[in-house]
């Protein structure tokens, strides 16, 4: 027998509704199935008003195991991350860590990551920080960087080609 | 002691028998050392099948019984009686399952048969170290103890009451009538609360069998089912009960007048340091509240207290002090209702941040026109009548990080207060209101539901994430699952419905009674299913919103029920106390104690004899034959009649 | 004097200046020794959208760095903070996700053990220095300075794995603002996010979320906004201008972060709290330095 969404003529996609439910448990957190559509994460969502980013529905959505289209669209990148959903939903869900998930999901199927993630990616990569030092103006028009303002040398991997390596690794790895 | 040990096996239609061969167990249990005779038959829990046992009895004149059958839970009872009537003491009784514990549990006939072999070996080993056990009896007092003056302990010591048996009604504010004398409506009929609580409460004030104790707290209680002893404190009102006519002039002429916060009006209302709690209180008599009390607190009142100078009945007396007294009683009802969920838990509705946000039961107390502003509806913070009022629901309800039940009057309450302010403020103010579900299980419910539809109240399906008090309007954003489109709501008034929760003093309650609660706060049934209004200690039962949250009608069937479970004790003049009880050898007890922490029940004490040696004792009406004291005791001093060791082990012995 | 491995992120050291400055000032005063630590690397939470295994390594990683030193960490950006501690919770709890995180960090050498705590800067001021000692260095009055405090969204949410302050009513700067002599006043729009991390890829969509706070707190009358977060920071102050632009408002909020607020109200000069980096507009603030 089948279940069927018109919309899109896809089925459940299984597998990997139960990929993300796994990860969410290892990272403790509640599984999609106890959400009961309450909304309250979109009625205070931030990026809601101006995004129409909508966390109830990818919850719902990942409830009936449609998968492919949050994966493949625009709207799972505009979470602002600010946690607001996780901290009041009255099922202890967490839309924002499903976001996490999808975008994660989305990368490692080679779609094409959106605006700066892929130059922070690179940075981290090679220098091991998400961008280099900058000069930066002041509010009586001058320019000033870290070593004019007399301020320590910058921490960062002291190896890193070692770094690199061992971050490389990573790439492919899922939580 | 069992010499002539009859065995008789069930087949259980095919329940037992397809997975056990009967034939085969019949014959080998003919083998055993001490079986006089041997017999099957289909159903023995049936007519014939007791008869097959009596007769045998009789006929063979039998001294003790094994029947292999199924689990002793199911007809243990019976099989008692029927062992009894063939002229055995019923408990030289022992039962082999060899269903749920043999053929529902395995799916080898051979190896499924050889275990029922080993179980039919030891039931006939412990058969014949059986015992004969007599219940002993208990005396009953045929009064009753009924903690809580609300609508549920007003009806069940209605009902104990006019069925002749003496109730103390004990309620800890001064006036009976809990929370329905703070409603103004009820829902769906929309009666007036007052005017249908205040008949009954009338009736308790006038009858006969009750000894009604208001502004007074059960602090003790010491005994068993039949025979409770309990010590109850009459708090002082600093007012003569007898002089006192509730006329109310001291009310009026208080120092403390408008200052005091009152809890009946929810906080919402000022009223004086001495009160009438509300118009209709029973008994119609002034308290003064030891806290706000100028007199009681600082000495001196001004110049002199006004209550005293206006009370012509010269009622006033600030030399009255707590009084304890003593009742003995056979049953208790515990009926001590719910509270809100305190909403500043839920801390992004707003309640700390504006005064127009407020409770339902706050805005009851608006609609009630013996309220804080005589059913006037306005806002807190400026006393203007608000434009738009906006109700959310579940407020703390159906959460997991606050209360996770639903509290199953949010939705009909809300309704109903729509209704009431569509009627007194008209169709121009604006309704809204905020769901999650609208639960309106009940007879009547959902064609109140459909009014309310069609009454152009404006219903949004979301919850709201925060309220913003923006200055000059509340402000709410909801996403509304029905039109999937989100809706800014700036509105005058938010009403919240909190959860409902245990009350506070509950907890009090229940380590005096030794009672449960379950994991949500609220006392604990001894089935939720089956034995709704009783609770695992017998004798004491339980009934309201104590017990869960529930409407009225729920709370007065279950009030009725609590009644005629007590009353079923109270009719007797003695009970019987099952013999399966733990007692303890006095030469073998050293006095650690350990049983008396693990016995779940409290039925044990240290008793502390002349010669100076401490002992342990059993209270055998309490003990309930859980043997965890058995298990825990270092010396063996502990044992249970009809589970002894030495009936036990032969048992393990036959099976290994 | 109670020493900790100082964690900088990468926001901060590379162009937040004017928060290192203003730490490295008053933590010295208060008695909190701040140890540079070498091989520290991005903490992972920015890019956590790309691979979240890779943020819960980088911050194990940090973490294990720091303990080789036997220091606990001091993490004054928030999201620095929660990607730490989200870290350390994971791996304290979950033996299998500990074995599998430690051994890419062996490749370094490293090993995560569990023996540092990760503390905020709430932790810092309000918890280890405390609100009675930030009063008594106190030299320069505030004058019951209207402030509006920002929390941030990672500095408090979610509560559920343990955050320096309330999700719901965070009183910890109040307190701290109380103790230095400003008046902290409540504002509906407390708990809004400023947007940052949108940067990455809808950088006009952060700064109306910036610029529509900022706005509101302007209309509320306050003397100063005051943030704990170099990406908050970033968009209220440095970005300012810009955010006015987009939502076609004219902003002019003194934005300045908790330590600078601090610092002046211990009488630090001006140049050595890097208020001359804050591009909003702090002399109104600064009023009779």
């Amino acid at each position: 027998m089948s279940i069927t969404d018109l919309t899109s003529m896809s089925e459940a996609q299984i597998a990997l509704r139960k990929e993300i439910n796994e990860r969410l448990i290892r990272l403790q957190e509640e599984i999609s199935d106890y959400c009961y559509q309450c909304a309250k994460c979109t009625s205070g969502c931030e990026a809601h008003k101006l995004l129409e980013l909508e966390p109830h529905k990818m919850v719902a959505l990942l409830k009936r195991g449609l998968i492919d289209e949050m994966v493949n669209s625009d709207i799972i990148w505009t979470c602002m991350s600010c946690f607001k959903c996780r901290e009041r939903c009255p099922q202890k869900i967490a839309p924002v860590d499903i976001l996490f998930a999808l975008k994660n999901m989305a990368v490692a199927s080679g779609k094409q990551i959106p605006g700066n993630y892929t130059a922070m990616l690179q940075s981290v990569l090679s220098t091991g920080i998400l961008q280099e030092i900058k000069s930066v103006s002041t509010s009586d028009n001058k320019t000033k960087n870290r070593d004019d303002l007399g301020l320590p040398e910058i921490s960062k991997p002291t190896d890193p080609a070692k770094f690199m390596g061992m971050l490389s690794k990573l790439a492919v790895e899922k939580v | 002691m069992g010499n002539k040990i009859g065995v008789f096996v069930c087949h259980c239609g095919i329940n037992i028998s397809q997975m056990v061969d009967v034939k085969k167990l019949v014959e080998y249990a003919k083998g055993l050392d001490g079986v006089f005779i041997s017999k099957d038959y289909k159903y023995m829990c049936s007519d014939v099948g007791a008869n097959l046992i009596k007769d045998s009895i009789k006929k063979n004149k039998l001294d003790s019984v094994v029947i292999a059958c199924c689990s002793p839970r199911m007809h243990e009872h019976t099989f008692r009686g029927v062992v009894e009537s063939g002229g055995v003491n019923a408990f030289n009784l022992e039962i082999a399952n060899i269903r749920e514990q043999c053929s529902w549990a395995h799916d080898d006939k051979d190896q499924a048969t050889e275990k029922a072999k080993a179980l039919v070996r030891a039931a006939v080993a412990k058969a014949k170290l059986l015992e004969p056990l007599e219940k002993s009896k208990i005396n009953v007092t045929p009064e009753a103890l009924v903690i809580g003056g609300g609508i549920a302990g007003i009806q069940a010591s209605l009902d104990l009451a006019d069925q002749g048996h003496k109730v103390y009604l004990v309620e800890k504010s001064p006036s009976l009538g809990g929370r329905m004398a703070q409603l103004d409506k009820t829902f769906p009929t929309l009666d007036c609360s007052g005017c249908i609580l205040t008949p009954k409460m009338m009736e308790v004030l006038n009858h006969q069998n009750i000894e009604l104790l208001t502004y007074s707290e059960v602090v003790g209680v010491e005994g068993s089912i039949g025979n409770y002893t309990v010590k109850i404190k009459k708090k002082a009102r600093y007012v003569n009960m007898d002089k006192c006519t509730g006329c109310g002039d001291c009310v009026e002429a208080c120092r403390m007048k408008g200052h005091v916060v009152s809890d009946f009006d929810e906080g919402i209302g000022k009223r004086s340091a001495i009160y009438m709690p509300f118009p209709q209180a029973v008994p119609l008599k002034c308290t003064i509240d030891p806290n706000s009390c100028l007199m009681l607190t600082k000495g001196k009142c001004g110049k002199g207290a006004l209550c005293v100078e206006a009370c012509e009945a010269g009622a006033i007396d600030f030399k009255q002090k707590d009084e304890e007294s003593e009742v003995k009683v056979g049953a208790i009802v515990v009926a001590t209702g719910y509270d809100l969920l305190d909403p500043n838990k839920m801390y992004e509705y707003g309640y700390a941040h504006s005064e127009d946000v407020i409770t339902s039961m706050q805005m009851e107390r608006l609609i009630n026109s013996s309220g804080p502003t005589m059913g006037e509806i306005i806002k807190p913070s400026n006393g203007e009548k608000p434009k738009s009022i906006t109700y959310i629901l579940c407020a703390g309800s159906r959460d997991e990080n606050e209360c996770s039940w639903c509290c199953r009057i949010g939705c009909m309450s809300a309704l109903k207060q729509v209704y009431l302010l569509k009627e007194k403020l008209g169709d121009d103010v604006e309704m809204n209101i905020c769901y999650t579900d609208i639960r309106s299980f009940g007879k009547g419910y959902e064609e109140f539901y459909r009014k309310i539809r069609g009454m152009n109240t404006n219903m949004f399906r979301g919850r709201p994430s925060e309220v913003r008090n923006m200055g000059d309007n509340l402000t709410i954003d909801i996403f509304d699952t029905t039109t999937n489109k989100l809706f800014e709501i700036k509105t005058d008034l938010v009403v919240i419905v909190p959860a409902l929760v245990s009350r506070t003093d509950s907890e009090e309650i229940s380590k005096i009674l030794r009672i449960s609660k379950g994991a949500d706060g609220f006392l604990l049934e001894a089935h939720p299913k089956l034995k709704p209004v009783d609770t695992a200690t017998n004798g004491i039962f339980i009934a309201g919103c104590c017990q869960a949250p529930k409407d009225i009608q729920d709370t007065v069937a279950q009030a009725s029920a609590a009644a005629a479970r007590a009353a079923n004790i109270l009719s007797k003049e003695e009970l019987e106390a099952e013999p399966q009880v733990s007692y303890v050898t006095e030469e073998l007890c050293s006095g650690c104690g350990t049983c008396i922490a693990v016995c779940p029940y409290s039925a044990i004490e240290l008793v502390k004899e002349e010669d100076g040696t401490t002992h342990a004792k059993v209270n055998e009406a309490l003990c309930m034959g859980c043997g965890s004291c058995v298990a825990s005791c270092p010396s063996g001093a502990m044992q249970q009649r009809g589970y002894k060791d030495k009936q036990l082990i032969p048992m393990i012995d036959e099976v290994i | 004097m109670k020493k900790y491995a100082l964690y900088p992120g990468c926001v901060m050291p590379t162009e937040q200046y004017a928060y290192e400055l203003s730490i490295r000032e008053i933590m010295p005063k208060l008695d909190i020794d701040l140890v540079d630590v070498k091989d520290f690397s991005c903490c992972g939470e920015p890019i956590k959208s790309v691979n979240q295994m890779m943020t819960l390594t980088l911050s194990a990683r940090n973490i294990a760095i720091a303990e080789k030193q036997g220091l606990d960490i001091f993490a004054p950006c928030p999201m620095c903070h929660m990607a730490l501690t989200e870290a350390k919770r994971v791996l304290d709890t979950d033996p299998k996700m500990n074995e599998r995180v430690n051994k890419f960090l062996l490749e370094e050498g490293l090993k995560y053990t569990g023996a540092s705590d990760v503390l905020s800067i709430l932790d810092i001021l309000h918890g280890v220095v405390g609100v009675e000692k930030i009063k008594k260095k106190v030299k320069k009055q505030l004058n019951d300075l209207k402030v509006a405090t920002h929390y941030g969204c990672h500095l408090i949410r979610p509560s559920e794995i343990g955050r320096p302050d309330d999700a719901e009513n965070p009183q910890k700067m109040e307190e701290i603002l109380i103790a230095i002599g400003a008046k902290p006043e409540y504002y509906p729009e407390k708990l809004d996010c400023c947007g940052g991390l949108l940067n990455a890829n809808l950088p006009e969509s952060a700064l109306t979320k910036t610029g529509q706070k900022l706005q509101r707190v302007q209309e509320q009358k306050f003397d100063a906004f005051i943030d704990t977060c170099p990406w908050c920071h970033r968009q209220y102050d440095s970005k300012q201008t810009k955010a006015g632009e987009t939502v076609a408002a004219k902003l002019d909020v003194p934005v300045l972060y908790l330590t600078q607020m601090i610092g002046i109200s211990f009488g630090i000069s001006k140049e050595k709290l890097g208020l001359n980096l804050n591009l909003s507009p702090v002399d109104k603030v600064m009023g009779g330095t």
